[in-house]
């Protein structure tokens, strides 16, 4: 909550919005004018001040801002962990800003992989068992989890460490293992937030080598980040300033 | 229905990992759930020994037989009411009178002259022993068709004995053992209240009520003719009678017996009997009341324990809830709905306390074995099952709180969670 509670206060935007366009059918991702308000005690905090914009498959982008800025709310509402207060939110065809939590937790599982900055996997389970993870709750079976996850681990090339837990794994491996956890079900878009934080420069290097990897394989990519070197690595640089787009530049 | 199934087997295999995880703080919360299950084990199989040992013990006095006392019959609670105590005695006459009926097979009187008529015990002695904690009983030979006394040894005493008055006795196992202990009783004497009583013949052995023993030793008895009891100690009435009912004629014998000692008795029309008849049928049914109101409260007990259990399971359920705050985010982000984690936490409380029930279970079970070298018992199958489905249950329970805290945990705030 704390880009929340910085975003400025509850006054009535200065900037209006670009007036809403239909959502663009094309695009796997279609924001339109997102809003979204915290109630703080009697006063309304604006985290977003009306949002728009357009992630077409195959893309590589990275969202920067500073703390505050609103970037972490709408990473949140991109990963369909939140609904947006106002405005539509269009993932792979599907309006998301109407669901609810068990709609919401679907498309979690099917539509979006989530990478962390701390790795977040199971302590006591297998890396094997953390990609599993996702294609338990999305009920496929036993047999076909196993292939899957192999597979996904493989193509992170963790084929020999299948079988060791999380404190066995050094950071970097365990990142890896994190993206074949978020890749394992093929969703629609990879949502990476700070992916390189608590990795050393070297590692954080190999990391940016696989999510270029992944991109040119086909994957949608969203980096969350602050790190210049990291945003300098995607196609399309997003800048979030004061629950607003700042800039939106193609990088190359 | 496959994806419920899948989350179950899954589920249970990761509530074990937790187990695992935490063996000693698992132990110590399942702990209340085991203590429910031992006991519910232990008593069931208590009752149910309890519950055969008389069962058997009523049956070798013959399913036909009908004991007939001046008190109400059944087990008594407290004082006796004025009214009975002050209730005549049944007499010789009655045990007689009662020959006649059509139902009955045969009936006996009994008199009781263990003590004199001051009260004191009578002393017996023998070669090997002198004690008067003996029961001894005045009857009639026709005792022996009973069937609930087999003679092992000589015979029973005749009618032409109890008519002429001899002093001729019938002694039980026990008194056989202890009396006699070189050689055989039979033909030899035995002195009871000061005087000399010809043996004639030793009762068989009779299976004993748990350890039995003093003076509850159906062994430790001695029968004489009813006449010499009656010289032996004049004054007294204290008669009670066996009769047994014709092969299957039970009902009509009792309705018989009834109708016939109101009438000798004198009770008015529409008050109710002076005298009572216990069969072991009746006995069997009163002491079986007594028994459910002690497995009610075996129940009652157990309950208690479980529900301490319970809410120990609930307290670390919620401590594990809070440690685990950020997995639960992490499992909402790749696509847990609240229904799985909700059946993650209840699954896993409820192998906890079903772990719990299966560790109390075989303890239980162990402690059984022990009790069957004191009271041939089973353990009645209703008991390790009802002990394990309580046990789950409890988990399930008390585990919905916490599952349900879990469950509405907002993923972003829990990703965020330290």
């Amino acid at each position: 909550m704390s880009d929340a509670t910085l975003t400025s206060p509850a006054v009535e935007p200065v900037v209006q919005p670009e007036p809403p366009r239909p959502h663009d059918a094309g695009s796997l991702i279609s924001m339109r004018n997102i809003w979204k308000t915290y109630e703080m005690g009697s006063e309304k905090v604006h985290a977003l001040h009306g949002v728009s914009f357009d992630i077409p498959k195959g893309e590589y982008i990275a969202i920067i801002g500073p703390s505050g800025s609103g970037k972490s709310t709408l990473m949140n509402l991109i990963g369909c962990l939140d609904t947006p207060s106002q405005g539509e939110y269009w993932l792979n065809a599907k309006n998301v800003s109407e669901m609810d939590d068990d709609e919401l937790a679907r498309i979690r599982n099917q539509e979006v992989g989530f990478v962390f900055q701390t790795f977040n996997l199971l302590a006591r389970a297998t890396a094997l068992h953390n990609v599993e993870l996702p294609l338990i709750y999305g009920g496929v079976s036993s047999a076909q989890r196993h292939e899957m996850a192999k597979k996904a681990l493989a193509a992170v090339d963790l084929t020999d460490r299948m079988m060791h837990r999380p404190n066995e794994l050094s950071g970097g491996q365990r990142q890896r293992v994190a993206i074949a956890r978020a890749l394992v079900n093929h969703p629609s878009i990879l949502l990476a937030d700070e992916p390189t934080g608590a990795l050393d420069s070297r590692t954080s290097m190999e990391i940016m080598d696989l999510f270029e990897r992944l991109h040119s394989e086909g994957n949608t990519i969203i980096v969350v980040t602050h790190e210049p070197d990291v945003a300098a690595r995607a196609h399309r640089v997003v800048s979030i300033r004061d629950g607003l787009i700042e800039k939106d530049e193609k990088s190359r | 229905m496959k994806l419920i199934r899948t989350d179950i087997y899954e589920n249970l295999k990761m509530a074990l990992d937790t187990l695992r995880a935490n063996k000693l703080r698992s132990f110590l919360t399942v702990f209340g759930v085991m203590i429910g299950v031992i006991t519910v084990m232990l008593i069931s199989s208590i009752i149910s020994g309890v519950d055969t040992t008389v069962k058997k013990e009523l049956e070798s006095y013959g399913t036909n037989s009908i004991f007939i006392i001046k008190f109400n019959s059944g087990i008594h609670i407290g004082r006796m009411s004025r009214e009975e105590r002050m209730r005549k005695d049944l007499t010789y006459d009655d045990a007689v009178a009662l020959t006649g009926l059509p139902a009955v097979e045969l009936s006996v009187p009994f008199l009781d002259i263990s003590n004199n008529f001051f009260g004191q015990k009578i002393m017996i002695s023998g070669p090997g022993k002198t004690s008067a904690a003996i029961a001894i009983q005045g009857t009639l030979p026709d005792f022996e068709r009973a069937g609930t006394q087999i003679v092992k040894e000589g015979r029973f005493f005749t009618q032409y004995e109890n008519d002429n008055n001899e002093e001729v006795a019938v002694i039980g196992s026990s008194v056989g053992q202890d009396f006699f202990p070189y050689g055989t009783p039979v033909g030899n004497e035995i002195e009871i209240g000061g005087r000399q009583f010809r043996v004639v013949g030793v009762l068989e052995k009779r299976e004993q009520f748990l350890l039995g023993g003093g003076d509850d030793d159906q062994n430790n008895v001695i029968y004489v003719p009813f006449n010499v009891a009656r010289k032996l100690k004049p004054s007294s009435n204290d008669v009670y009678i066996l009769a047994v009912a014709r092969k299957g004629m039970m009902d009509e014998a009792q309705d018989q017996i009834t109708d016939l000692l109101r009438v000798r008795r004198q009770v008015p029309f529409g008050k109710p009997d002076n005298f009572g008849l216990q069969t072991a049928e009746l006995f069997l049914s009163s002491f079986r009341s007594i028994l459910s109101g002690v497995a009610i409260a075996m129940v009652v007990i157990s309950s208690v324990g479980l529900m301490v259990g319970g809410i120990g399971v609930m307290n670390i359920m919620l401590v594990s809830v809070t440690e685990r705050t950020r997995e639960i985010g992490v499992r909402k982000a790749i696509g847990a709905k609240r229904s799985d984690i909700m059946w993650q936490f209840l699954i896993e409380a409820a192998t906890l306390t079903g772990f719990g029930g299966l560790v109390g279970l075989s303890i239980g079970w162990l402690l059984t074995f022990l009790l069957r070298l004191v009271l041939p018992s089973y353990v009645p199958l209703w008991a390790p099952i009802g002990g394990f489905v309580a046990s789950v249950g409890i988990g399930l329970i008390f585990g919905i709180w916490p599952a349900w805290k879990a469950a509405r945990l907002d993923p972003i705030e829990s990703l965020r969670y330290e």
